[in-house]
């Protein structure tokens, strides 16, 4: 287990309140309207604020917020990168780092990355890099950064979609936008993008088709750049939950669009008076 | 993973000849290697399992532990899993180079395990709140050519049927508090039921069809694979795409339910397999690392 | 969709050393550290040292006489190559007026820009144009097949293409197997009569491709052919490849005559079954049986 070195250690046995509160568990209702009001079993996604170009020292940043949960993303690049192997003469490379501030979840958690973040950076990267022409930057590297500042579930999926607006505002080149979207499956019936209590909250219906999928698509390509689920589920489940994650991107895309044609009218300059 | 160079010409090669369900080794698409399977080749671990698969080898050890349960969770015991890619299996994981392959493995067997019927964890539970039965799943590396995630999903499962876990007694102590005592007999004790536990099936996407169970040279030649993973009973427990290319949905689809196929085709071999290695008993020749 | 699991059994090896033939030079096997003469008037060879006037292996292997000369040549090692030896190699590196190739010996091999053959067949001196189009010619991950020149002194090997016969490989497969298996011949190409063509590269790579047609017959291998290749070839590709590893595990020496007998053998068989350990036997007793046939 890594420990912290640099910080004031805490004492070695900490735990949080919740653990001694007299409520049990969350235990999702089995049926009936979502708890913001939302509805099951229809491609119910969260309203999305999105704003590019927020942190001035970056090439390029965006910032992204649904419900609760609030995610910035920043990327460095392209700089050149030490020639390691004979692959990096013909493209660049992807660097991607996905970090949870301590505060974003219910629970703390420790500065130091854990197997979790490393898991979600590299499922970051293998969602970008179908869409970047890193064939365009041969011995370059891009690096792109995410940090959650508040934890309300479907962190990755909109991760995804946060990462993809700011490699447009960096100016690099790429196929296609990656819009990302999640379901939380319930026994027979499903939750889009769920929130962090629905996304963690054991069921109190059947113990069947348990399970998270999170989705990476490429809209205009009709391509699916990443894929991870967990939790038992049958395949014919499965497979229209994924139906259903690309039906979500299609709806989050031109709110994305268009917030990105608005970032983009506003860093132009002016047309010139002739 | 570690990887081979390959030539424009021979991948254009292997991509034809999967084409035609001719792979370079005469399998078709969906065959596997050669297997051999081996448990209990470790004596100081309470379960162990080496499997070969064509030159991929790959060793599990089992221990179990007594600790507490995790706060959130007081009636049911835990997997811990560590992969180490280890600088024998090839010359690339030197140093930390397998720490990034190790992290990925592990992370993917936690998903896998990740769900309520693959282990009954509640039978690992002693007293609930104080103590629980911690099992610390090692897997080590010793080669490596292809196909990873199948070699140790086969192995873990293996390795969990062969767990021996001792029997413990609670026993009230005269100030009032817990006493653990574990039975005399080294012989007494619980098995695990691993029937729900899930195999993982590696399919890798080369041209417009996939393979199972891909080479070296042939995962060169695919820019993405499904990893999927399959109870005896056809359900899914955990899906990833990995690599640096796109699928397409209907793609997806086609592979996820291939992948079912061969998934569920694995469990009943595999238990008749380790059924029979049990039946053996004393009379077993264990080959170890001699064969 | 056959999945072959199964429990693994301690096997033997399948003796193939010829047990009846006496052989007048008995080789001897020595391991490091063992003395093989006291006697001072030999003169040490490779694998060998001086140890207080005592002639000590440093190698195991096995020991060669000639004359005067002690040797150990050991078993298991990387190619040491011999001008005019002929390898396939694959190109690792590509540098300024040269490329690097990976031999499977114990320095990367060096091919010069003048050592290959221009398209065309044209006869001129390198101009710094061909150098900018290098990498159009050989790329890296490329395989060819190529002769020794020469061998520098570190050891490292000078390659050279200057043949129609050397040159770029096409499509095909690659068999990576020891370079002490492989037979010295007078020819290390050959069309085998089963619909396969292979090159036995001295170094222990050997590439099988199916057998180019006669209008295919262009100058030094510039042109590779991306069509597909017919279902038949590819069957005999995929048995043979797999016949070359069931020899090569049981330490069968690589030649023409062995590598077709194996074939034959092999026929009854389907093809994947050919590395399964049991069929795998059979096979080589098969072969076995009919080289001692044919020796006699």
């Amino acid at each position: 287990m890594p420990t912290d070195n640099k910080r004031v250690r805490r004492p070695e046995v900490s735990q949080s309140p919740s653990v001694f509160a007299c409520r049990p568990a969350a235990v999702l209702p089995a049926a009936g309207p979502r708890a913001d009001g939302r509805r099951r079993d229809q491609v119910d996604v969260r309203p999305v604020f999105v704003r590019c170009g927020l942190v001035s020292q970056a090439k390029g940043s965006a910032y992204i917020e649904a419900g609760n949960s609030k995610l910035m993303c920043c990327v460095y690049g392209p700089r050149e990168t030490d020639r390691k192997d004979e692959t990096d003469m013909k493209c660049g490379r992807l660097i991607t780092d996905m970090r949870f501030a301590p505060f974003s979840c219910p629970e703390r958690g420790s500065w130091i990355q854990g197997s979790e973040e490393k898991d979600l950076s590299l499922m970051l990267q293998e969602s970008l890099r179908p869409a970047v022409c890193l064939h365009r930057y041969p011995r370059s590297q891009v690096e792109v950064n995410v940090m959650v500042l508040e934890n309300s579930g479907s962190v990755l999926s909109h991760a995804i979609t946060c990462a993809s607006l700011a490699l447009a505002d960096a100016g690099i080149e790429m196929y296609d936008l990656v819009l990302g979207c999640s379901i939380r499956q319930d026994g027979a019936s499903y939750m889009v993008d769920p929130t962090y209590l629905e996304e963690n909250g054991c069921s109190s219906g059947s113990e069947d088709n348990q399970g998270r999928l999170t989705v990476a698509f490429l809209p205009s390509l009709n391509q699916i750049s990443g894929l991870q689920s967990d939790g038992e589920m049958a395949e014919e489940t499965l497979t229209a939950g994924v139906r259903t994650c690309i039906e979500g991107c299609y709806k989050l895309y031109p709110v994305i669009q268009q917030a990105l044609a608005k970032a983009t009218r506003k860093a132009a300059p002016p047309p010139s008076e002739s | 993973m570690a990887t081979v160079q390959v030539s424009e010409a021979e991948k254009v090669y292997i991509l034809h000849g999967i084409r035609d369900d001719l792979r370079v080794d005469g399998r078709s698409c969906e065959d596997y290697r050669h297997m051999e399977i081996e448990t209990d080749v470790v004596s100081n671990t309470d379960g162990s399992a080496k499997v070969t698969l064509g030159h991929t080898v790959v060793l599990v050890g089992i221990k179990a532990e007594i600790g507490k349960p995790r706060p959130m969770v007081p009636d049911e015991g835990y997997l811990e899993f560590f992969v180490d890619c280890s600088a024998n299996a090839t010359p690339e994981f030197e140093g930390r180079g397998g720490e990034e392959l190790g992290t990925e493995l592990s992370n993917t067997l936690y998903k896998v395990f990740n769900n309520k019927r693959s282990l009954d964890m509640k039978s690992l539970c002693i007293s609930p709140g104080e103590h629980c039965w911690l099992l610390y799943v090692d897997v080590l590396l010793l080669q490596c050519d292809g196909n990873l995630y199948d070699a140790i999903s086969i192995a873990v499962k293996a390795a969990l049927f062969n767990t021996k876990i001792p029997r413990v007694h609670i026993s009230a102590d005269d100030e009032g508090g817990k006493e653990i005592e574990l039975s005399d007999d080294p012989y007494d004790c619980v098995r695990i039921n691993v029937e729900n536990v899930p195999c993982i099936v590696t399919l890798c996407k080369v041209g417009h069809r996939h393979v199972v169970d891909a080479t070296l040279q042939e995962k060169a030649c695919s820019v993405a694979s499904l990893i999927i993973s399959v109870t005896h009973k056809g359900t899914v427990t955990c899906v990833r795409k990995v690599g640096g290319g796109s699928l397409d949905p209907e793609s997806i689809f086609e592979m996820t339910e291939a992948g079912k196929r061969v998934g569920k085709a694995l469990h009943a071999p595999l238990m008749k397999l380790l059924q029979q290695e049990e039946s053996l008993g004393k009379k077993r020749q264990k080959v170890g690392f001699l064969g | 969709m056959a999945s072959d699991m199964r429990l693994p059994v301690l096997r033997k090896a399948v003796s193939v050393s010829s047990a009846g033939s006496d052989r007048a030079d008995h080789k001897d096997l020595v391991v490091p550290g063992d003395v093989i003469t006291s006697d001072p008037g030999f003169m040490r060879g490779h694998g060998t040292y001086i140890d207080e006037e005592k002639l000590t292996a440093s190698v195991a292997g096995e020991v060669e006489r000639v004359d005067k000369l002690i040797c150990v040549r050991p078993i298991k090692t990387r190619f040491n190559g011999e001008v005019g030896d002929v390898v396939v190699g694959r190109i690792t590196e590509v540098q300024q007026k040269r490329w690097k190739v990976e031999t499977n010996s114990r320095l990367d091999s060096v091919l010069l820009l003048s050592s290959v053959n221009l398209p065309g067949g044209e006869l001129r001196r390198r101009s710094a144009e061909d150098e900018l189009t290098m990498r159009d010619y050989l790329q890296e991950g490329d395989l060819i097949s190529a002769e020794v020149q020469s061998v520098f002194s570190d050891g490292a090997l000078l390659l050279h293409t200057r043949s129609l016969k050397y040159g770029k490989l096409g499509q095909g497969v690659l068999v990576q197997i020891s370079p002490a298996l492989i037979k010295r011949q007078k020819t290390h190409f050959h069309n085998l009569p089963c619909g396969a063509s292979i090159i036995l590269g001295n170094n222990g790579f050997v590439w099988l491709y199916p057998t180019p047609g006669q209008q295919e017959e262009e100058a030094g291998g510039f042109y590779t052919s991306l069509e597909p290749v017919s279902l038949a070839d590819r069957e005999v590709i995929s048995r043979l490849r797999n016949c070359l590893l069931a020899l090569a595990a049981h330490k069968v020496l690589l030649y023409d005559t062995s590598i077709l007998y194996c074939y034959e053998s092999s026929l009854p068989h389907q093809v994947k079954d050919i590395l399964k350990p049991e069929v795998m036997e059979e096979i080589i007793m098969l072969t076995h049986h009919k080289l001692m046939e044919q020796e006699s």
